[in-house]
């Protein structure tokens, strides 16, 4: 979230699209429900109608996977708006704080020109050139700006032209909402584009899990540019994470191209560390741009320093060379993991707290490939699908020649550490329980295995074996979570003493920081502030907790950012409760809050302010320290290299717009241009990677998650009161179908993919309708996936139906639009 | 000063987070673990499961798609339990003194001298208590109002686990005013009804609603009177010797007890264990 929980309640409209925080984050909506008492209106957006849809003020349906021309349609209205209402809206803050008025080099061509491509497109390679998705600098290598935003080749005119197709009748045909419904939405929504007014963008991974997912959060982000919603209270583009330390997970390098604190993953041409930081950091010529990014070499070494200790220096380049060096434009991420595993070349596998049997997609391969492994481990709090592959309902065990290892596991109320939330808040948890048995924390199963592993490695040696033995690591049998949450937080080694914020870190090896986003959240007690010291007793939890800040839970909403006294509203943002990366900072890029003076756009609910008096910002820790933009400061937008949010986003692998694509199996032929898919995306082959065509699967399916269970279901599959709500998996179908169908709630019908098949129960609901797309019925159904062959409750699984197509920027699995048949069984 | 529950289903996300913490405080039986499989949930083509109230769950959310005029759907989500009257007619009727109305509010079973007669089923306008016809020696079960977190200065579990605050637990009083606050600052969301207001002389469990009461299940042609003394007329209409025989068995099982010492408190609200 560039905003945070709390500030939900802050917003003018709330537009929940591609989520459903009712169900999938309940406690979210004592904030949606706070707003809407003051008579906010909140807009749900969904195939399904939910119940987030069900409290919603306004619903729309929208096919599945079509955000794109909704939003697209939703841009095309603002952008047309502005022509003739210019007063409402903060032309201020989108020719100064976006790229909209940057010219691009006239070479650059889009959809409108090349029937839904963009120029550079290698069909072949299924990849763009994107020599041509440039600026046109000027003589020093600044971009050209015309503020005026009327040059034909600046970015708000080239936005103007893209969206230009996406007409409420073409949105119409595609997504098969009605026009009416789109406009009264537009017309609400467009209203947050007034100086002072926002609105907040809620979505989640009915967004996301497409295969041009990216583009479709691009849109969203893009539309918030346009209407001044980002960096202000009540706005900014909230991703609802699915798991409590999701985002944590994720900060500290879940995901294979980034290593903690989104430093990159090492690649077979980063021949040195210099090599490797000249190719990571972005450069500016603009001397009004910070560029935040430029300290990408104190984050690395600082890094390096926390794993490698004293064996890191600056003679063995503080042992970058013991780093993992990836293959250049090769891609690591789940569906290659699977592939390759299916196909042999991977043999081993530790899964800790997910459970592939169930949550990937093309779920049968994916069990296969499992079964194919020399061995596999799995840390779990019960005996789920993955531990059990060996012996599922479809094969003979002795068939199966993986060995497979169950390390018990503490749940999270049987052991202390730090999560972080969707708000980015790293919040301490302390230990209620011992756990049961055998069962340990994470922490001291992976201690336990890695001082195994690293006494194997001195005695025998092996490849990059320095990458092991040279590690510092010094735990006790038990691992004091304090200890690892200090070294996140990093050192400075002049001194000995916690770092104090990642402004200190340095790239010559004299700081530590497992990961510099969270740099300032474990300090020394004389590290403190003010108001900390004041109310240290209050503040921490005891005396062996001062300094971590996490730990933190000061309630008193008057005692950070702003009071009463000052004349403005408390808007919540919680400075004390818990800790906040980065550096405490609240809602990020908020120095697009105020104007070039340094005043709130919206002077009722600000997030910071110019104190011209103090020559100090006021509220929320400010986007860097400078004065406002007409004192000297830079732009607002600091990790931009040009300082400048990106409508134009020349970044990402499938073009600088979004543009409309059908998901890889779709009923219809795409209305809007030529081009049916996202180009880029990888098309996988082999194995269970087979497409189904409508003319055999003419009914779209997408996947969702009941309140009543959770993910892959083992945590809720096991507990008789959450079973007895929802026992048995179903697929929920219209009236219209199961009428065509002949079939009623409750009967037994059988769903069927180009990947597998599955008998489920009949939901009938009025609370999905088919849509006219093109002229043509669609007809779309929707299961939940929490189920599989362990527990108290068993049923199919939905993902033996979804494919192995990923999005073309980050490979997350397009599970939410596939094709399918359903019969009665 | 007697407590109260505001029941909001306009705020209610149907997330049955009430259901589920209901069960969790009071240790009741989920799937599987009931005396009798009858108990074990099947697919539910409305998501309301179980089916009904009964004897192992107390709070029960209930699923209603409602079409509106303009063809739209509209989902309403409820949860249905003891009201705990007033003035209730099942302490009223309850022959060996098993159910007590607490002054802060609870209407409470004692099991312990509950012997099974059902006259507080009967009696009940809104059919609130269940009978746990498989147990050989069967009781009466319904909501409690966490009366034993009431006494440590809790509030009931439903309501502490409400996430968007749809269960607001408070004095009865001041509820009462804030639900029709509530209807007046929002009149195009809300039925401007508070039901639970005057039903059955008033009750402490009280709802509003965006539809009319009765188009979720709430009983709308129950009196706006106190119920005991309807019940002494229904009453009187049971056989003499069947009223005998039950004041017979009653009094012979409290006597016999002795449980003098044991009688519960109506007016503390802090006996009755």
């Amino acid at each position: 979230m560039t905003n945070h929980w709390t500030d939900i309640a802050n917003a003018d409209v709330i537009l929940v699209i591609g989520a459903n925080p009712a169900e999938n984050h309940p406690a979210s909506f004592s904030h949606i429900t706070e707003a809407q008492e003051r008579g906010v209106p909140l807009i749900n957006v969904d195939p399904r109608f939910t119940r987030t849809s069900a409290k919603a003020d306004i619903y729309a349906p929208i096919r599945s996977g079509t955000d794109i021309a909704f939003i697209g349609g939703l841009t095309k209205y603002v952008i047309d708006d502005m022509a003739d209402n210019l007063h409402n809206y903060n032309m201020t803050y989108v020719r100064e704080y976006t790229n909209a008025p940057y010219l691009v080099n006239p070479a650059f061509k889009g959809p409108v020109d090349l029937d839904g491509l963009f120029s550079g497109y290698d069909a072949t390679a299924r990849k763009y050139d994107k020599s041509t998705w440039i600026y046109q600098l000027d003589e020093n290598g600044i971009p050209v700006r015309d503020m005026t935003l009327t040059d034909p080749q600046c970015v708000f005119q080239l936005l103007k032209k893209h969206f230009s197709r996406y007409t409420p009748e073409m949105m119409s045909t595609i997504t098969g909402c009605p026009q009416n419904k789109f406009l009264e939405i537009a017309q609400t929504y467009a209203a947050t584009g007034k100086t002072g007014k926002s609105g907040t963008i809620m979505y989640a991974m009915g967004t996301t899990q497409h295969t041009n997912g990216t583009q479709m959060i691009r849109s969203y982000a893009m539309l918030q540019l346009l209407l001044g919603n980002i960096g202000v209270t009540g706005g900014g583009i909230n991703a609802l994470r699915g798991e409590s330390n999701v985002q944590g997970s994720t900060d500290h390098c879940l995901l294979w191209h980034i290593l903690p604190g989104y430093l990159k993953v090492p690649i077979d041409t980063d021949v040195t560390l210099a090599a490797h930081n000249l190719r990571a950091t972005p450069k500016t010529n603009d001397p009004l741009s910070l560029n935040w990014w430029k300290n990408y070499p104190k984050y690395m070494v600082s890094l390096l320093k926390a794993w490698y200790g004293d064996s890191a220096t600056a003679a063995n380049e503080f042992g970058f060379h013991n780093l993992g060096k990836v293959d250049k434009d090769e891609n690591y991420s789940w569906i290659p993991l699977f592939k390759n595993m299916f196909e042999g070349s991977i043999k081993g596998l530790l899964v800790w707290g997910q459970n592939p049997a169930v949550c990937g997609p093309n779920a049968t391969q994916t069990r296969q490939a499992m079964c194919k492994l020399d061995w596999l481990v799995v840390a779990e709090l019960w005996e789920t699908e993955t531990a059990a592959v060996w012996k599922r309902p479809e094969v003979n065990p002795a068939d199966i020649k993986t060995e497979v290892f169950l390390l018990p596991a503490a749940c999270s109320y049987e052991k202390e550490g730090s999560i972080t939330n969707s708000s980015r808040w790293m919040q301490w948890r302390f230990k209620a329980v011992d756990a049961p048995g055998d069962a340990r924390p994470d922490l001291d199963i992976i201690n336990d295995l890695m001082k195994r592993i690293r006494t194997l490695y001195q005695a025998e040696g092996g490849p990059n074996a320095q990458a092991i033995t040279d590690l510092d690591w010094d735990y006790d049998s038990h691992v004091d979570p304090r200890q690892v949450a200090k070294e996140i937080n990093g050192y400075d080694l002049t001194t000995g003493k916690l770092a104090v914020s990642f402004g200190k870190l340095k790239d010559d090896g004299t700081t530590t920081s497992g990961n510099w986003l969270y740099s300032n959240s474990y300090v020394e007690e004389e590290n403190l502030d003010d108001f900390e010291k004041a109310n240290i007793d209050v503040m921490f939890p005891g005396p062996e907790y001062v300094g971590n800040r996490a730990t933190r839970r000061w309630v008193d909403v008057g005692a950070g950012g702003y009071s009463a006294a000052d004349g403005y509203k408390e808007v919540g943002l919680s400075n004390y409760w818990a800790w906040c990366w980065p550096v405490n900072r609240r809602i990020i890029y908020n120095r697009a809050s105020v104007d070039l003076d340094g005043n709130p756009w919206d002077s009722e609910k600000p997030v910071i302010a110019w104190d011209n008096v103090a020559r100090a910002w006021r509220g929320d820790v400010p986007d860097g320290g400078a004065p406002p933009m007409n004192q000297g400061g830079y732009y607002p937008f600091i990790m931009k290299s040009e300082g400048h949010a990106h409508i134009f986003g020349p970044g990402r692998a499938d073009g600088p717009f979004p543009e409309h694509y059908e998901p890889w199996e779709s009923p219809v032929e795409n209305p809007l241009s030529g081009t049916q898919n996202d180009p880029t995306f990888k098309i996988w082959s082999g194995g269970l990677d087979v497409k189904g065509t409508p003319d055999q699967y003419p009914i779209v399916c997408t996947t969702f998650r009941n309140v009543e269970h959770w993910q892959s279901g083992q945590m809720t599959r096991n507990l008789p009161w959450l079973v007895e709500l929802v026992p048995e998996m179903y697929v929920e179908i219209s009236e219209e179908l199961a009428g065509e169908k002949g079939i009623e709630s409750g009967d037994d019908v059988r769903v069927s993919s180009a990947r597998g098949q599955i008998t489920v129960k009949a939901m009938v609901t009025k609370r999905l309708r088919p849509f006219t797309i093109a002229g043509k019925t669609v007809h779309e159904v929707a299961m939940p996936w929490h189920w599989g062959y362990m527990g108290l409750s068993t049923g199919p699984s939905a993902n033996v139906l979804t494919p192995n197509a990923g999005d073309a920027n980050t490979m997350i699995p397009e599970f939410k639009a596939f094709l399918v048949r359903v019969e009665k069984a | 000063m007697p407590k109260g529950l505001l029941i909001d289903t306009v705020r209610c996300t149907g997330c049955r987070g009430c259901q589920s913490a209901c069960k969790q405080w009071n240790l009741l039986p989920g799937w599987g673990e009931a005396p009798s499989d009858e108990y074990d949930t099947s697919f539910s083509p409305t998501m309301t499961n179980p089916p009904q109230l009964n004897a192992y769950t107390y709070n029960h959310v209930e699923f209603y798609e409602i079409p509106k005029d303009n063809g739209e759907i509209s989902w309403h989500f409820i949860h249905t339990r003891c009201l705990h009257c007033i003035d209730p007619a099942c302490v009223s009727v309850c022959p060996v003194g098993a159910l007590q109305k607490f002054d802060n509010g609870p209407v409470v079973w004692d099991q312990t001298r509950c012997f099974g007669c059902r006259y507080c089923q009967n009696a009940c306008p809104f059919d609130m208590p269940k009978f746990q016809w498989e147990q050989a020696w069967p009781k009466i079960q319904k909501c409690t109002f966490c009366w034993n977190r009431l006494e440590e200065g809790m509030e009931p579990a439903c309501a502490k686990t409400c996430p968007p605050n749809a269960i607001e637990f408070g004095e009865r009083d001041e509820l009462l005013a804030r639900a029709h606050e509530r209807i007046r600052n929002n009149p195009d969301k809300y039925y401007d009804y508070v039901y639970g207001e005057h039903e059955a002389g008033g009750t402490s469990i009280m709802y509003i609603n965006a539809v009319a009461p009765e188009k979720l299940g709430l009983n709308t042609d129950v009196k706006k009177e106190s119920y005991p003394d309807y019940t002494w007329e229904f009453l009187s209409k049971i056989p003499v010797e069947i009223a005998a025989i039950a004041a017979l068995l009653g009094g012979t099982w409290y006597f016999r007890k002795k449980r003098l010492e044991g009688k519960a408190s109506v007016t503390s609200g802090k006996e009755a264990k």
